[in-house]
């Protein structure tokens, strides 16, 4: 191509460089953005907190459950956390918007809350987090997947072991 | 003898910042009029400690903290660093898994010489070509962002395999974003070839005879200009590379004009490579699906970045850090030569040369 090719070309593409902030800005779907944390199936099994290389995760016991919390200023969007979370629970957004006023920068933090309850067998208070049954087999039905839930681990152990398996 | 006679030699200072890029590397140059007649290069300007921070880390940490070494090799790094660790404890990667690795590396190595070669023109003082360059490695970039999400750090490896698949709609868009570089790379060398304000610049400039690159054992592009084919996808191929169509590219001039259109043509060489690959990629896992602990041992690994060969020293011990991780970079090797090609080059050529090693500071200095 020569010189007046690219020439006209690019006169009629007009400027290459983004409108952005007067316009949308290039955002491919992939992109590795802001953590979104669903507290409802993570399994508790902190694994996110090891493999993060910034230690921006962090769980913490408080008499409501375990909290989790993932510093955004400190994260460094590495993905580490979502390829190794055994149920999906973290999850990297294609949000890049993370400009905030320093005012607010204790804030800037993806907390979740993973409550406790109270077993229905032995009444003990434990954490209500997703059972690890990933690999059951049969696969739990619905009705299973929330009795194992209710449960304490001690309890979700002993359900599991005594669960009729159809030979 | 009178009084304001000027002495016959200076010595400028070139550098720390600003030599060809914004990296730290101070050269003390004396001139003898407008030309080079003694170099000394001073380095270790920058001291970030990552080889101390590895062993801090756990080998899974220490995936992604390779990774953020540098930013143009930063596939290479964590590739060499899996490789190391999987050579230790004798984890076979699946076949998807390795096809995949060297899509992502050859697409990092597009972008990395397309980037290169566009500093070289913005250099020789050709702006508008310049600019033209770095929208066309912005495609690459664009399908960086796209695969991966992330436009330096890509994120692919892990121990074990890869983190990211790839499906239908991902290697269309990838055929499609190679075919338009492809184009654009083969009008890019045609310009190479042709051009009068590049050729004055770069012909016969920065030379770096067959025997000097010997002797100072350069690697990579530098090394195959001299004309030294040595390649590590060929000399010890690792990933899937011993069953691509890999092309070796040589010249035997050793001038910036010859680095320059090696890595042109390493670029046609790679879009051939990726190709090659999303044809014959297999099916399967992409990676063992597993975190196994990573036994004590040591192992050295090396493989072939954009800049040359880059060597990983792994030692392992009980804990889950590594006891020691030692790397040795291309730039390190590639930088002895420039007191070579610097010999005798005029002061306007400086930068020029020093960017035609394309130097890698932050890996060196790390």
């Amino acid at each position: 191509m020569n010189f007046l090719t690219i020439f006209a070309r690019n006169l009629k593409q007009g400027p290459q460089t983004e409108a952005f902030p007067f316009g949308p800005a290039f955002t491919p779907e992939r992109l590795r953005g802001r953590i979104e944390f669903k507290a409802e199936t993570c399994e508790g099994c902190r694994i996110c907190e090891r493999v993060c290389p910034a230690n921006a995760i962090r769980f913490a016991k408080t008499p409501d459950g375990m909290t989790f919390d993932c510093w955004h200023n400190t994260c460094v969007f590495c993905g580490n956390c979502e390829f190794y979370c055994p149920t999906d629970a973290i999850h990297q957004t294609n949000d890049w918007n993370l400009a905030h006023a320093n005012a607010d920068k204790f804030e800037m933090v993806e907390h979740g809350l993973i409550a406790n309850q109270t077993c229905v067998e032995c009444g003990a208070t434990a954490l209500n987090t997703a059972p690890m049954v990933k690999n059951a087999k049969p696969p739990l039905s619905s009705e299973e997947y929330s009795e194992v839930r209710a449960r304490c681990p001690k309890c979700r152990a002993k359900y599991l072991k005594n669960r009729k398996v159809p030979a | 003898m009178s009084t304001n006679t000027v002495p016959e030699t200076f010595s400028i200072p070139v550098g720390p910042l600003h030599v060809a890029l914004e990296e730290p590397m101070y050269f003390k140059i004396d001139v003898k009029g407008e030309t080079v007649s003694h170099v000394d290069i001073n380095a270790g300007h920058a001291h970030r400690g990552i080889e101390y921070l590895t062993t801090k880390r756990t080998m899974y940490q220490n995936v992604v903290l390779t990774e953020r070494i540098c930013s143009l090799c930063s596939n290479s790094h964590p590739q060499t660093f899996a490789m190391a660790a999987e050579k230790i404890a004798g984890i076979e990667v699946p076949e998807r898994g390795i096809y995949l690795r060297v899509v992502a590396d050859e697409m990092k190595r597009i972008t990395s010489h397309l980037f290169n070669v566009a500093l070289l023109v913005h250099l020789v003082g050709y702006e508008t070509y310049f600019m033209h360059m770095m929208q066309v490695r912005e495609i690459g970039q664009d399908m960086v962002e796209s695969i991966f999400g992330n436009r330096q750090d890509i994120g692919a490896m892990c121990i074990g395999g890869v983190r990211y698949d790839l499906d239908d709609k991902t290697i269309a868009y990838i055929k499609g974003a190679i075919d338009k570089i492809e184009v654009e790379t083969k009008d890019i060398i045609k310009t190479f070839k042709s051009n009068g304000s590049i050729l004055r610049r770069t012909k016969g400039v920065g030379v770096l005879s067959h025997a000097d690159a010997i002797t100072c054992g350069v690697v990579g592009p530098v090394a195959r200009a001299s004309g030294i084919e040595y390649d590590v996808r060929r000399a010890a191929p690792y990933a899937a590379y011993d069953r691509l169509p890999l092309v070796v590219h040589s010249a035997t001039d050793g001038d910036v004009w010859s680095r320059a259109m090696v890595r042109l043509e390493e670029i046609l060489t790679s879009i051939n490579l990726l190709r090659a690959c999303l044809r014959d990629l297999p099916g399967g896992p992409t990676n063992i699906n597993d975190r196994p602990d990573i036994p004590p041992g040591q192992a050295v690994t090396r493989s072939e970045a954009p800049r040359g060969e880059v060597i990983y020293y792994l030692r392992t011990n009980d804990t889950p850090q590594p006891e020691r991780v030692k790397w040795r970079v291309p730039t390190f090797m590639n930088w002895d030569g420039l007191r070579f090609m610097l010999q005798d080059a005029k002061v306007a050529d400086i930068a020029m040369i020093v960017n035609s090693i394309d130097p890698c500071l932050s890996c060196t200095e790390r």
